[in-house]
């Protein structure tokens, strides 16, 4: 094989964004070598502005005419890109949190934003992976890294637990998604691209077969457990209890993200000839998550305990798009988690500002708090209504959208349930509201009367204030202005060939189903 | 132009949100006077502008906002929907006249009133069903925190439970919505897109049933009326005006606008039902209205028992009945208005709302005489007393609706005069009998609070003697509407209708 030849198989630019990730995570590395704590100055923008350059990189890879690269092992279709662009982002805004947050736990930050970029990649990855060992290097690069991040901070027993807990739950469970990955290799006879396995499978006539679903629901176990859908989620409110607040933000948004990313890639190339088992298992999961995370989250004393919850209920509502496997459905998804990306960081963001000044995250604790913090107030309030889908707010498009795709595809009883739900968890959002902004000034938690003056001066609170300022406008005018996000998630869709070819084959039946109401 | 109606409220509420932290409530009630004032003006603007002969949308606006969703900014008014415009800012502009001039946490407050007052605005002008339910939804959290946090002793339960049921209610009405436009096959959620004809009957009930439940919570009809005592009892007075005078109609004109002239077909099935359905509750409330000891609560009850009137309009639906019931939620939205702001000012001046403590009211020197006569004229036009905007809209709703349903047409008219009684046992032992000589000392009523009363007291009586002015605009609306019921049973018994081959 000649040169040129091997080159354009490689088609190396396709990872050109994770390549500056690379780059900007030895920079990090290195110069925290090369020059200590001092450096932790500044540390933190030079990892944005990698990560920034990466997401520009993503943006001219939009719409390319050659997506695969490295011999087939990766895919940068738009749906991949819109992905990767999610985890980049959570990373940024999960980097602006830890500045102060690191900072103040008395640990090196270079060194955890070496970590969390490492498990950036991971996730980036995850989202083009197109080939089965692929997909497994980059779910443990993922994983692994979150590892060592929930238990960064190593003095606090809390997040030791923590650490532990993810660490054997999660191992565990990529070892259940190993087994079902090498059950597809067998099966398919010898092959590890995705698209070769469903031929492998495909041709050697094994639809139905006790094997094939045996390794979809192993996958599902590895994949439940990144989307923390219960009930794969146990591991979720420890964690998110346990872990630096700053860690859990980039759990909850990039590593689900990534998830989901792999969920669609994987279901929708590899098994569609058990898309109804596939449809059936995450039905269920769907309906579990979104009926135990919200009503265990009405019971939460602690913000990051209810958080956590809500985000195995949120992703409960994720699922309907993934279900309904229609073009709408898969850009339902991608519009939400775009969406959640900003409504759950501003509730982070405003979570972890509150703990820096007051040392404490209950719930009961933020009474009163609208006089002593009037924007902490409003990040919280305005992010907290848009995960409950309070119009005119991003939350409450994204979940019209997911309803309105779930719908379209004959999913009413799981729609019912997706606004039963919705309706529930109204009630625990607005419980933080109605703490923080309906309490009168007697009533004023002992933590809120000894809130220290707000003084965005502080070395690392200025980019929590860009973050929260940045997140808040999105969040509140994305529902708005979202024309430029819909066209964006609908084209991520009907941009990949691999998720046309699924839904073409899913238009035929819808066609056929919907001509069923005009016989009445 | 209807755009305004929204957008000056909205953005007003901004304002008043952004105005300087120093600044005393009595100068941000100004503000949001002024501007709810200007929204007032402009609304009557619009009422001129309007052209009664015309039953279809008028003012119309269409601005494409999202595709994908099919949801479009589009907007119009017909006769279903001007007079409830002019109620909301005429009742926007009197809640923050009648609101306390040292409220606090002033521009919270204003701020939520106008969002509201826009939302409503917003709501009632939508001709996009996923636009009405984004304004329809937009009430809830203001509503839930002006009832929490400015309310009375129990506002906590009660901010909760309203918002319980109003998001029920939502959820109730987004999945009708979603069914009318899935299952017909409709491109958009715009009204004019979908005909739900093409649906069999079944569905269409099932459909119907959704809208009826969606918005009977928030009406509220009997058996899902349980939130409204608590919240209206204790919510502020401005806001119980609001509540009852604006987001009460909310519900009935729903429920006509997308269960009558939607389900013509459904709705003449399942009339007989509503229409016993609405007696019973008009019973029910003025019963239960008998039995209060507390002269908030029993006005409350008393708007179930009113609202209860139009559920059996709107289910004989002929031309005069759906007039009526217009004219009803109308007068009842006045009627309110008036009652609520007099029991805040009771409330405000005397302490108690308690039937057992007060008494002697109508004292001309030491008492509230001038509230009290208001009080017994308030009462009088809701109980329908010829010469009140009260017996003229009951009495159009009864005239329309005993060709049609004989039996609950009686049973309401009964409830009229039960609603009687308790006035006259709210009346008796508020304003009459004796001063306690060791209590009343009781403020002076300032001119400026009575002023909203007077306003209200003179548009009751000017409408009851001349109605023409209160049943004009919405007449060749609801005609149409009507005309739309017997055009369909007569496409069935035919298969082709002759209207439609005219077209």
């Amino acid at each position: 094989m000649d040169f040129a030849n091997l080159a354009s198989q490689l088609n190396a630019g396709t990872i050109l964004p994770e390549g500056i990730l690379i780059i900007t995570l030895m920079g990090v590395l290195i110069i925290d070598l090369v020059s200590g704590r001092i450096s932790s100055r500044w540390i933190g923008y030079f990892a944005i502005a990698g990560l920034t350059a990466s997401i520009a990189a993503l943006v001219f890879q939009w719409d390319s005419t050659h997506p695969i690269g490295f011999v087939g092992a990766f895919n940068a279709d738009d749906i991949s890109i819109v992905f990767r662009g999610i985890v980049a982002l959570s990373s940024v805004f999960t980097i602006l949190m830890s500045i102060r947050y690191i900072e103040q736990s008395g640990t090196a930050l270079a060194e955890f934003i070496a970590i969390l970029l490492t498990a950036t990649l991971g996730g980036m990855f995850v989202s083009g992976a197109n080939e089965l060992v692929m997909i497994f290097i980059s779910l443990e690069t993922l994983s692994i890294s979150s590892y060592l991040l929930t238990g960064y901070t190593k003095r606090d027993p809390r997040s030791n637990e923590a650490a532990l807990k993810y660490l054997l739950i999660g191992a565990s469970s990529t070892a259940v998604f190993l087994y079902g990955v090498s059950l597809l290799y067998g099966l398919s006879g010898g092959k590890t691209q995705l698209s070769a396995i469903a031929e492998g499978i495909a041709a050697g006539n094994l639809n139905q077969s006790l094997g094939l679903v045996i390794a979809l629901v192993f996958a599902i176990a590895g994949i439940g457990f990144k989307i923390s859908a219960a009930p794969f989620h146990q591991w979720t409110p420890d964690v998110y209890e346990g872990a630096p607040t700053p860690v859990i933000a980039f759990l909850s948004v990039g590593s689900k993200a990534a998830g989901f990313a792999l969920a669609i890639r994987l279901l929708t190339t590899v098994f569609p000839l058990v898309a109804e088992e596939w449809k059936f298992v995450f039905t269920a999961l769907a309906i579990l998550s979104m009926i135990l995370g919200n009503v265990v989250a009405l019971a939460q004393t602690s913000m990051k305990r209810m958080l956590a919850y809500s985000s195995i209920a949120q992703a409960g509502f994720v699922m309907i798009g993934l279900i309904a496997g229609t073009e709408a459905g898969y850009a339902s998804m991608v519009f939400y988690m775009l969406v959640y990306l900003f409504m759950n960081l501003c509730g982070f963001i405003c979570v972890i500002l509150f703990s820096l000044r007051t040392g404490t995250d209950q719930i009961a604790e933020y009474s009163g708090l609208y006089q002593k913090d009037p924007l902490l107030t409003l990040g919280l309030s305005i992010s907290l209504l848009s995960l409950g889908g309070i119009p005119p707010l991003a939350g409450f498009f994204g979940k019209i959208y997911l309803f309105w795709a779930g719908w379209q595809a004959g999913l009413y009883w799981l729609v019912l349930l997706g606004l039963v739900t919705s309706v529930v968890s109204i009630y625990y959002y607005i419980r933080v509201v109605k703490m923080m902004v309906v309490k009168e000034p007697q009533e004023m938690s002992d933590v809120v009367k000894n809130y220290p003056e707000i003084s965005w001066n502080l070395p690392g609170f200025r980019p929590l204030q860009v973050g929260l300022v940045l997140t808040l406008i999105v969040t509140s005018l994305a529902g708005i202005l979202s024309n430029p996000i819909f066209t964006l998630a609908n084209n991520s869709v009907t941009h990949t060939p691999m998720l046309q070819a699924a839904t073409a084959v899913k238009a035929e039946v819808s066609a056929a189903i919907t001509t069923q109401p005009q016989q009445f | 132009m209807l755009s305004v109606l929204i957008w000056v409220p909205i953005i007003g509420a901004l304002l008043i949100a952004l105005l300087p932290q120093k600044l005393p409530a009595v100068n941000v009630r100004l503000v949001g006077l002024f501007i709810s004032g200007l929204t007032l003006l402009w609304n009557l603007f619009i009422l001129l502008k309007f052209d009664v002969a015309n039953p279809g949308m008028q003012l119309q606006e269409n601005i494409p906002w999202n595709e994908t969703l099919g949801l479009n900014y589009q907007l119009g008014v017909d006769g279903l929907s001007i007079l409830m415009l002019v109620l909301n800012s005429l009742l926007t502009w009197i809640a923050i006249y009648s609101s306390s001039k040292d409220t606090p946490r002033p521009r919270f407050f204003y701020s939520l009133v106008l969002l509201v007052s826009g939302g409503v605005a917003g709501a009632f002008m939508a001709e996009n069903l996923l636009l009405f339910f984004l304004f329809y939804e937009l009430e809830l959290i203001p509503f839930y925190l002006l009832i929490s946090i400015w309310g009375g002793e129990k506002r906590a339960y009660a901010g909760i439970k309203f918002l319980i049921y109003t998001a029920v209610s939502g959820a109730l009405i987004l999945a009708t919505f979603l069914g009318m436009v899935w299952l017909t096959g409709s491109k958009s959620f715009a009204m004019s897109d979908i005909s739900t004809q093409s649906l069999s009957a079944t569905l269409q009930l099932i459909l119907l049933i959704g809208i009826v439940l969606g918005f009977g919570i928030k009406i509220p009809l009997v058996p899902f009326h349980t939130w409204l005592p608590d919240a209206y009892v204790e919510a502020s007075a401005p806001i119980a005006i609001l509540l009852g005078g604006v987001l009460a109609k909310l519900g009935t004109y729903g429920l006509l606008r997308f269960g009558l002239a939607m389900f013509p077909n459904a709705w003449s099935t399942i009339a007989p039902t509503l229409a016993i359905w609405g007696a019973g509750s008009a019973i029910y409330g003025t019963l239960t209205a008998i039995a209060q000891k507390d002269i908030k609560r029993m006005v409350a009850y008393s708007s179930i028992g009113h609202m209860g009137y139009i559920l059996l309009a709107g289910a004989a639906s002929t031309p005069l009945a759906l007039v009526g019931a217009i004219a009803q939620m109308f007068s009842h939205g006045i009627i309110l208005a008036i009652l609520f702001h007099l029991v805040g000012v009771v409330e405000a001046k005397v302490g108690t709302r308690e039937l057992d403590k007060l008494n002697g009211l109508m004292s001309p020197i030491r008492g509230l005489p001038l509230i009290s006569a208001f009080l017994v004229l308030g009462g009088m036009a809701s109980a329908g007393i010829p010469g009140m905007t009260g017996f003229i809209a009951e009495f159009i709703v009864f005239q329309g609706s005993f060709s049609v349903f004989p039996i609950p047409t009686l049973m309401c008219v009964i409830a009229t005069g039960l609603t009687a009684v308790y006035f006259v046992i709210l009346l008796n032992r508020t304003c009459f009998g004796k001063l306690d000589n060791n209590l009343a000392y009781y403020p002076q009523v300032f001119w400026s609070e009575k002023m909203p009363a007077f306003i209200l007291a003179a548009l009751i009586i000017f409408l009851g003697v001349k109605p023409n002015l209160l049943v004009r605009w919405s007449e060749p609306t609801t005609s149409a509407m009507v005309a739309a019921i017997p055009q369909i049973e007569t496409q069935i018994t035919k298969t082709v209708s002759p209207q439609i081959v005219l077209k």
